[in-house]
């Protein structure tokens, strides 16, 4: 018998499957530290290995370099840093335009080696520059709920006058 | 005829290890599992993450921990950022075959500190970690019929019985044995002291598997590490040397398989043998950790390592042969059915036993006499493959 192959693929027959699970996820120790801090105080906490010079943002339990146990090596940091690049999304996972257009920014978090990844609020594209300083905006202290979502975004840090984060 | 084709040159030892708590839920990240476990093995070894060359990783199922890419995603809990690093993936087998992957990679040569890391977060995976097993069947042949793990693990321990005449109270004496021995063991997360009956008396879940015939779903890690022979010598008075290796897969059709007999096991077993240099496992294994998630497993398995006779081995059990006390104590941990089942996790707990065992390091679970061989057995894949480990202390 001679081997036949299709050459119209919407001739092959299908069937359907699905991989039925779902997933209930913990933060971890360091991170439910973190998100902790972030609802009650509007802060950044964070972990220092002293011996390597590395401040984690998301904070860790242990040093990634050395292995040293950072568990007691807590320090705050004030939610606001530098965007450290960024790109302007002009379709959504589907295709479908953006009207408008959103940015998006990996902000370098001072005082730290890490950053996060967020929307650029109040400014239009083309303001958008390498390294301009921003602070986060967080959801109002009652409405936090501990989680990713507290976190608004990033905007333009203000000059004069100096609005705290609150 | 031979399994192997010559003995590796270099020999390989195990200078430390390290567990976490088993748990039903833990906060902890698989990170953070994976990190309490392998800095426990660095500091059991007396050295630090920067001494070491390159890391194992063994996590079963990405869907369990629901991390697609989990071993990419672990690496910096198993201590392997900016290292050569491996994830060792063979399905339940990944615990035992972590420490083949590790012994490959320091027999070879290449290394001479290689840490090895397994880890399982279980519990992320809702309802049911049963659940990702769901996709494990062939998508047009067998998934229309429904089949899970259970049903299959029901319809095996049904054949073992139905071919040697074994009653249920046989292997329900597994996990009495088991959940007693974890009584001892300070990670165990389903230790207990109960009786045949109790076993009996808990739900069937698919006849003939009752509820307390099944290990739990666990959240875990474990470590070793593992030297060359000139740099074990320089850091350890006590290095435990892996003396054979051994795994085997059997076919992928689980329909075309000795239901009765693990082969692929007894395939394993004498290839690790024949590296150990055993020839009677009877004589020259002192204390086995065979694979144990479901009850009738552990039997089924002393009977592929040659610990028993096919068939033989509820017989030995009920007269006591594999107590901790017994003339070849199996599971002295306590096993999967009494410390816990985080996958990959519980492979390598099992080499962690041995470690303590044959260091004469366990505590309240040590055997009695002077054991100086052990062989560790995980089991996986498809339900297809056997990973064997030989230890020894010289």
């Amino acid at each position: 018998m001679t081997r036949k192959s299709i050459t119209n693929v919407s001739q092959a027959r299908v069937w359907r499957g699905t991989m039925p699970v779902q997933y209930l996820y913990t933060a971890g120790v360091a991170g439910e530290r973190f998100f902790q801090t972030l609802r009650r105080k509007g802060v950044f906490a964070v972990t220092t290995c002293a011996e390597c010079q590395v401040t984690y943002l998301p904070p860790r339990l242990y040093c990634e370099r050395c292995f040293a146990d950072l568990s007691g090596a807590w320090a705050e940091v004030a939610p606001s840093g530098r965007v450290h690049t960024y790109t302007v999304v002009h379709e959504d996972q589907d295709g479908r335009p953006l009207d408008p257009p959103q940015v998006v920014a990996f902000v370098r978090i001072d005082g730290t080696s890490g950053g996060l990844i967020g929307r650029l609020l109040h400014l239009r594209p083309q303001d958008v520059q390498v390294e301009m300083p921003v602070d986060a905006v967080l959801a109002p202290p009652r409405r936090r709920r501990g989680g990713m979502d507290d976190i608004t975004g990033f905007a333009p840090r203000r000059v004069l006058p100096r609005r705290r984060t609150p | 005829m031979s399994l192997i084709k010559r003995k590796p040159q270099r020999r390989v030892a195990v200078i430390g290890a390290g567990l976490s708590l088993f748990m039903r839920r833990a906060l902890d990240t698989g990170k953070e599992l994976a990190y309490y476990a392998a800095s426990q093995a660095l500091q059991t070894a007396g050295i630090r993450l920067k001494d070491i060359q390159a890391v194992v990783m063994a996590t079963a199922p990405d869907a369990f921990d629901g991390v697609h890419m989990k071993g990419e995603w672990l690496l910096d809990g198993a201590g392997g950022v900016g290292k050569p690093y491996l994830r060792a993936y063979v399905g339940g087998g990944s615990g035992v075959f972590s420490i083949i992957s590790g012994w490959m990679m320091v027999a070879s040569g290449l290394f001479d500190l290689v840490l090895v890391v397994a880890e399982e977060k279980m519990s992320s995976c809702q309802p049911h970690p049963q659940g990702a097993f769901l996709t494990i069947f062939d998508h047009t042949i067998e998934r229309p019929l429904g089949p899970n793990l259970l049903w299959i693990f029901s319809l095996e321990q049904q054949r073992y019985m139905a071919a040697y005449g074994i009653r249920n109270e046989d292997i329900a004496l597994v996990s009495v044995k088991n959940k007693h021995n974890a009584l001892a063991h300070p990670a165990a997360q389903v230790a207990a002291h109960l009786t045949v009956k109790d076993i009996l008396d808990s739900d069937v879940v698919a006849w003939p598997v009752h509820r307390l015939m099944v290990s739990p779903i666990s959240d875990g890690a474990a470590a070793v590490v593992l030297a060359s022979e000139q740099v074990a010598r320089r850091l350890s008075d006590r290095p435990i040397w892996i003396q054979g290796v051994g795994w085997c897969l059997d076919t992928s059709y689980w329909g075309n398989r000795d239901l009765a007999y693990p082969r692929y096991v007894e395939k394993a077993a004498w290839m690790a043998y024949e590296m150990a240099g055993v020839t009677e496992p009877r004589k020259q294994i002192h204390v086995a950790e065979p694979y144990d998630p479901f009850a009738y497993k552990e039997l089924h398995h002393l009977e592929g390592l040659q610990l028993a006779d096919r068939g033989q081995a509820p017989e030995d059990l009920a007269r006591g042969r594999f107590d901790r006390t017994g003339e070849l104590p199996s599971c002295p941990s306590g096993g999967l059915m009494g410390v816990g089942n985080p996958i990959a996790a519980a492979g390598l707990m099992k080499i962690c036993e041995l470690f303590w065992q044959l260091r004469r390091e366990a505590g309240a679970r040590q055997v009695p006499g002077n054991p100086e061989r052990g062989v560790a057995q995980a089991w996986g894949d498809l339900m297809q493959i056997g990973t064997v480990a030989v230890l020894g202390v010289r």
